[in-house]
């Protein structure tokens, strides 16, 4: 027993080569410079964040609110800046907050565009304002020549390995449910809409095969993370993460995540590999090669024990957020109470109308609204589907007609959705004023039950 | 064992496992094979016998209404004045079957906006008859031109047909008048006549390879503007002369074609039958080709206890029903007979959701150029 939990404090503490940190760091700043400026390319600051007139605040943050067009630009373009300088490893700490907290604030300006991917580079981020990745092949230890270290403790690298691992596990434990086993869907639906695609056009059309992109996809997510933490096994591992990953990229438009995944996993492979990269591009830019001596980081006792009490909560918020939905009755996917911030990905074909009615309290007559004049086209969809932001439309509508002088009004909804095929369904009827709901962690009993009617 | 032969091992195993979980689940079902639905096959449907013959048809319409308006500003007389007005009604009612293919060409040109922008804005047109000089596709004329604006011009509202040939024949502002409504049909010809050469040009071909179902492809738009079409049909055409959007005030004068005052449910009716020609692959001598229909089929939606496409159907003929039963004038009907409206206007709302809601669901279609993670 002893000699078990000293193993595994050698293995936490022992010292590694920083390589493989330093790698990482380049890749993930570089895909992020690269992320931001496709995002500013493809016009998404404005069609996300400057043209709506209606945000969905997050529970909790309704005070995260855009400011106007040429901040949100600005933001970006800091984006973009700080990513680089991660990347290049120059003011690495203060690049790595700014670009934690100002990532982070524009995901909470609207859940409408929430992704687990952007949750996924927040956490990212997070992660490494505390990691010392620019103590080695960076602009800070060029400038600054005493920091720099060639080895650090492994609990820097086991950090984002352990992220890598939540993220990878708990999507695999969220495909464990029968619509995806035994129904294959969503994928039923998504795999022959590419059936223009060549060569492999007509096979996305077998049922057989959205089974088997269901089955693949689930044990793929759940059996991978253990094979990439195991050494010997790294590299056939790795070579599935290469598969799955432009699988994805090229049936689903899910941008540029399956290759900061590629990327990014590579942190798995010994420290050898990543050596090697590191004097390939000291060859290629010419830079000495000084780290002949060792040198070993070793973080102040503070230090040390404020990570510790950071990551065991971070960790620890982790492994139970994802199972929050225990907590509230029905159908998870329908009522969605409990589905975000769970690697819960590709889960649900989702789709929905709704229509809102502003009543007059005295009179009980109605004015049916026009969303398009309020929404986009994405926050009508993801509005109509989303019990959440079903209230917080109808809190927009109200103050937007008592705006318009109209007093003492209710407002009610029809949402028809259809989940996973089923047939399209009243989500809530007009017999629930939404605008007098409030959003919160309690059971939102209001949510039509959810009937498979198969 | 060195660690190569375990690396093969593992992925030998790996790929083992997949194959014999679906290979399992395939036995357990006895699946009749799948047919691959040819889906070139249905957009060059809907280009060769939907989209272009119908484009002719409104074309076609559209030139002898200028014809029979042209005899009326040679000679103005009453009953020319009735032979223009018929030959616009034919070509009101032939624009209902372009109006909802507003992708491609009709969409670079507007042909909703310029042609059918209703109710029209009555002092604006006389101001600029009384002007003699103005631009129509300035954005203050949005509500000043198209088919409205004729319709209020050769109809007006209480005044004799005499009394109105005469505004065109011996009223100070008579020329202008004259001039206006050729200048209207004249604008509405130069864009559908650019639209007909758009598709006979390199649209068609654009539109037959674009087989994708996201947004921008000819699926993804197809499915789009026949949505924005039925909602067009539900709230334009009778849910805001309703009252719907004014706690249930009727607006009458918000009627399409309310100047002619005898046509709105014809034209509401011609609209919805277009829809189902959108959603049948349907042409113009009513032979049902690849659609939308077939799509649904091919992918073996469902609906309750029956097909997605089966549900739709029916809804359609309902629909059709409902609508049916309501009287002309419109503008009279929901003030007197508001309940028989409205139980179209909600045959008409649950159309919406299948097509909006099943429709796209089923098709996988996907609504937004963003990036996403399905959820």
């Amino acid at each position: 027993m002893e000699t078990a939990i000293n193993h595994i404090k050698h293995y936490i503490t022992k010292q590694v080569n920083i390589a493989p940190l330093a790698v990482f760091r380049m890749a993930f700043g570089f895909l992020m410079l690269g992320s931001v400026l496709r995002f500013i390319a493809k016009g998404w600051v404005y069609s996300m964040y400057i043209k709506p007139k209606v945000f969905f605040p997050f529970y909790g943050f309704e005070w995260v609110k855009p400011i106007d067009a040429e901040a949100m630009y600005a933001i970006f373009i800091a984006l973009a800046i700080v990513s680089l300088c991660i990347a290049l490893g120059f003011f690495y700490r203060l690049a790595t907050i700014i670009f934690f907290v100002l990532f982070t604030y524009v995901e909470l300006i609207d859940k409408t565009n929430y992704l687990n991917h952007y949750y996924f580079i927040s956490i990212m981020s997070f992660i490494m304002m505390f990691l010392p990745a620019n103590k080695a092949f960076a602009l800070d230890t060029y400038f600054k020549k005493n920091i720099a270290v060639t080895h650090i403790p492994n609990y820097f690298v086991l950090l984002v390995k352990a992220q890598v691992f939540v993220v990878y596990f708990f999507a695999g434990v969220a495909k464990l449910n029968y619509d995806w086993l035994f129904e294959a869907q969503p994928l039923k639906i998504w795999l022959p809409a590419n059936s223009e695609m060549p060569i492999i056009g007509d096979l996305l059309t077998q049922e057989w095969v959205a089974y088997f992109f269901s089955w693949f996809g689930c044990i793929y997510d759940l059996a991978i993370p253990f094979f990439l933490f195991i050494p010997r096994f790294v590299r056939p591992a790795y070579f599935f993460v290469i598969v799955f990953h432009l699988a994805t990229s090229m049936l689903f438009n899910i941008g540029m995540f399956p290759y900061i995944m590629i990327a990014l996993t590579t942190i798995f492979f010994r420290e050898q590999f990543h050596i090697k990269i590191i004097d390939t591009l000291k060859a290629v830019f010419k830079v000495k090669n000084n780290s002949e001596i060792l040198l070993e980081y070793k973080p102040s006792i503070t230090y040390k024990k404020a990570i510790t009490y950071v990551f065991v909560l971070h960790f620890a918020i982790q492994l139970v957020l994802p199972f929050r939905y225990l907590l509230y009755p029905g159908e998870l996917f329908w009522t969605e109470q409990g589905f975000r911030f769970s690697w819960r990905v590709m889960l649900i074909e989702k789709a929905g109308t709704a229509f809102f009615y502003i009543k007059d309290k005295t009179t009980g007559k109605e004015i049916e609204v026009n969303n398009r004049e309020y929404l986009t086209q994405m926050q009508e969809k993801m509005m109509a589907t989303q019990p959440d932001m079903l209230i917080n439309y109808a809190h927009f509508l109200k103050h937007e007609f008592e705006l318009k002088g109209m007093k003492d009004v209710d407002v009610v909804a029809e949402s028809y959705v259809t989940l996973n095929g089923s047939p399209s369904q009243l989500m809530v009827d007009k017999t629930t004023v939404l605008s007098s709901l409030e959003n919160n962690y309690s059971n939102k009993s209001w949510i039509l039950p959810f009937k498979q009617n198969h | 064992m060195n660690a190569k032969k375990i690396n093969i091992i593992v992925i030998f195993l790996l790929i083992i496992t997949l194959f014999s979980a679906c290979n399992k689940k395939k036995k357990g079902e006895e699946d009749e094979p799948e047919v691959q639905f040819d889906k070139t096959g249905m957009l060059t449907n809907y280009a060769d016998n939907v989209f272009i013959p119908n484009f002719q048809y409104a074309k076609n319409g559209l030139d002898s209404f200028a014809l029979a308006y042209n005899d009326f500003t040679q000679t103005k007389t009453e009953a020319n004045l009735i032979i223009a007005r018929q030959k616009f009604i034919i070509a009101y009612t032939r624009f209902q079957y372009i109006s909802a293919f507003e992708l491609g060409p009709s969409e670079t040109e507007l042909i909703r906006l310029v042609f059918n922008t209703y109710p029209c804005d009555s002092v604006q047109i006389k101001n600029n008859i009384s002007a003699g000089v103005y631009d129509l596709s300035t954005p203050a004329n949005i509500a000043a031109h198209g088919f409205p604006a004729i319709d209020y011009l050769l109809y007006g509202k209480n005044i004799s047909d005499a009394s109105l040939v005469a505004l065109f024949d011996t009223d100070v502002n008579a020329t202008n008048r004259t001039v206006y409504v050729t200048n209207c049909v004249t604008e509405m010809q130069t864009k559908l006549n650019a639209v007909i050469a758009g598709w006979n040009g390199g649209y068609k071909n654009t539109f037959t390879n674009s087989t994708g179902s996201d947004i921008g492809s000819s699926l993804g738009l197809l499915v789009n503007q026949l949505n924005y079409e039925v909602d067009l049909l539900k709230n334009g055409k009778l849910g805001i002369p309703l009252g719907k959007k004014t706690l249930g005030t009727p607006l009458p004068e918000k009627c399409e074609a309310y100047y002619a005052n005898n046509v709105s449910i014809k034209l509401a009716q011609a609209c919805l039958n277009n829809i189902e020609n959108m959603y049948l692959g349907r042409s113009r001598n009513g032979s049902d080709g690849l659609g939308l229909d077939d799509y649904l089929d091919a992918l073996k939606a469902q609906y309750v206890s029956g097909t997605l496409n089966d549900a739709i159907k029916n809804q359609f003929a309902i629909a059709k029903t409902k609508l049916a039963l309501v009287n002309e004038p419109l503008s009279n009907e929901v003030i007197n007979n508001a309940a028989v409206v409205d139980a179209a206007y909600l045959e008409i709302q649950k159309l919406l959701v299948l097509l909006k809601t099943d429709m796209p669901s089923v098709m996988g279609i996907i609504i937004t150029y963003q990036d996403g993670d399905g959820d």
